[in-house]
């Protein structure tokens, strides 16, 4: 792996969040894809990204605690009662 | 590098049609998918709250707005498709006022009778902002552990809103942007940043 080259670097993360939506066009895809094969920087950027990401995701899945579901189901009782 | 795709950053589609479903079965008089469709809606609000806003007790009555406004709501919908929209607009709403609210009012204190007292019997001070400061970060810890509680801490409120929108709860960018009304350019400006300072937050924790 190379050193960062600042100017593609940038130019290239400008781009990441849309890479990471599936948003960016394919030629774009590809430059960045071939460039964070030789970036230790970027690669550790985009990994990063994709961890943060990631967490938020299984967040959003996990139920919420037992005792807010308790309520939660306690008052739709008491509403249709 | 893998591809983009396999992230999968945003939840289903179906996730609007899902809620559009159970709108319409509880429209229509099934009480299972009115059960279903209010507790949806309560674990949205409460998640929500807290994530944004950072308190429980202010999670606990926007949750028991929205099964009210639920339930009113689902009688006299005319496109079930909208719902989820509504019900996230509806939330972030009554959060924004919760926090007006809270600028407006004292700081919390504790009555005399409440006081606590040394081995001596002398009274000690009690600092309740900060017990319910930790009863707070408990919450928000099991819902979504402690070191994304503590990046999401870390992140400006504006931006916060859009992390808890499309990343947590997988909303579109358009979704996003019509119910924090703003433009999709600008959910995605935001969102851009957003990441780029949780990811330096994570990396530090």
């Amino acid at each position: 792996m190379s050193e960062p080259r600042a100017d593609e670097c940038r130019e290239l993360l400008a781009g990441v969040s849309a890479y990471l939506d599936g948003e960016l066009g394919t030629r774009d895809c590809e430059r960045l894809e071939r460039h964070s094969r030789t970036c230790r920087s970027c690669a550790a950027v985009v990994a990063g990204l994709r961890q943060a990401i990631g967490l938020c995701h299984e967040a959003g899945r996990a139920p919420l605690p037992d005792a807010v579901r308790e309520k939660a189901r306690a008052s739709i009782k008491r509403l249709l009662k | 590098m893998t591809n983009p795709e396999d992230v999968n950053l945003s939840k289903d589609d179906g996730e609007r049609t899902a809620y559009a479903g159970l709108v319409r079965g509880a429209a229509a008089g099934n009480s299972e998918a009115m059960e279903q469709l209010l507790m949806r809606a309560q674990e949205v609000a409460y998640r929500v709250s807290l994530l944004v806003c950072g308190q429980a007790e202010d999670a606990e009555d926007t949750m028991q707005e929205a099964l009210l406004k639920t339930y009113r709501y689902v009688h006299r919908i005319k496109n079930p498709e909208a719902f989820r929209t509504w019900l996230y607009r509806t939330v972030r709403n009554a959060c924004l006022m919760k926090r007006r609210r809270r600028v407006d009012e004292p700081g919390r204190f504790t009555s005399l009778e409440q006081g606590a007292t040394n081995g001596s019997g002398e009274p000690v001070p009690i600092d309740v902002a900060d017990e319910t400061r930790r009863a707070d970060q408990q919450m928000i810890d099991a819902v979504v552990g402690e070191r994304l509680r503590q990046a999401l801490d870390r992140l400006p409120r504006a931006y916060r809103i859009i992390v808890v929108l499309r990343e947590i709860e997988g909303l579109s960018t358009r979704e996003v942007a019509e119910i924090a009304g703003i433009s999709e350019a600008n959910v995605k400006t935001r969102l851009h940043r957003a990441r780029q300072m949780l990811r330096q937050s994570l990396e530090g924790l």
